[in-house]
């Protein structure tokens, strides 16, 4: 056994969540982390996260703006008071 | 000045992504490149094709980095009118949504950064206080959350997180930006950004245990 995994094993639980944000963002396999293998609360926690991470991807963009805000744009177009867009718009291609 | 530097901040060239990604952010929209064209030629029924197109994406993530929907509004209309002051400028070296989007997102922080609020400044936006912060989970065993979270209660949750956490868990996990990104339209180092994600996830967590604990007791 490595030295890494002779670690892993002896991890407690607040090491372990400490080491989580990396684990995540190294995208290693976290079903292999030995502390998972003998520690169900750490495992749900893990299971959890990914779940979240999950279903946040597939929210979809579902909610409109009222008709209004169609109104206020074309106003301002007439107007011809749409904002100096230098400040925010992303730069020249 | 942090907040000037936002201010002036191009987005540069792109990044490389996973096929995927690229895909999932950027679908391709029928009509839209000669929408794209004619209303660089000054079409307004083409800018109204375009609106139509794109005012779903940038309402939901206005909405979901603010919570609020008069202000998401506002910065629809005023996403919009940046579009359109702003259309020529694109040459379609990256896909129009993403450019669109970069620019939605851009006025949204810069909308954050002028209301002044103290939890919206740059420290605080990625700092939230640490009352406010996710906790370790050791030795709560309890019920998981997998399977069980519906699209609704899981966007609420999302509207109740600090808004850095809010910010960096929208831009990341829902709308797809990478870290480097996001640490460049934040201001922010690349670390901090993870470790914002993390802490947002955890509190997330929090959040929809809490809320199934209070329907399992009612």
């Amino acid at each position: 056994m490595s030295v890494l995994r002779a670690m892993d094993k002896i991890m407690t639980c607040a090491e372990f969540q400490e080491k989580l944000p990396e684990l995540f963002e190294s995208q290693a396999d976290l079903g292999a982390q030995e502390h998972l293998k003998g520690c169900e609360n750490c495992a749900a926690l893990v299971r959890d996260l990914e779940y979240i991470a999950s279903q946040a991807r597939l929210l979809l963009p579902i909610h409109d703006p009222s008709p209004a805000v169609w109104d206020h744009i074309q106003k301002a177009i007439r107007e011809g008071d749409a904002p100096d867009a230098k400040s925010a718009a992303p730069g020249r291609e | 000045m942090a907040v000037e530097r936002f201010v002036l901040m191009n987005p540069g060239p792109s990044q490389p992504r996973p096929a995927n990604q690229h895909l999932r952010r950027n679908p391709p929209i029928a009509g839209e490149q000669e929408a794209i064209q004619r209303a660089q030629n000054g079409d307004s029924r083409a800018f109204e094709t375009l609106y139509s197109m794109h005012k779903r994406r940038v309402y939901s993530l206005c909405l979901r980095m603010l919570g609020n929907v008069a202000e998401a509004e506002d910065l629809t209309q005023e996403a919009f009118l940046q579009l359109y002051r702003k259309i020529g400028t694109f040459r379609g070296d990256s896909a129009f949504s993403t450019w669109l989007h970069r620019l939605a997102v851009n006025v949204v922080l810069m909308h954050l950064r002028r209301k002044g609020l103290p939890q919206v400044s740059l420290e605080e936006t990625l700092e939230p206080a640490q009352d406010d912060g996710p906790r370790k989970d050791i030795g709560a065993r309890d019920l998981t959350l997998s399977g069980s979270i519906d699209r609704v209660t899981l966007e609420r949750a999302i509207e109740n997180l600090p808004p850095g956490y809010r910010l960096v868990f929208v831009l990341h996990d829902v709308e797809g930006y990478e870290h480097n990104e996001i640490a460049e339209m934040l201001d922010c180092s690349i670390g901090n950004s993870k470790s914002q994600l993390h802490k947002a996830r955890m509190k997330l967590r929090d959040l929809l245990r809490t809320g199934q604990r209070k329907e399992q007791i009612a």
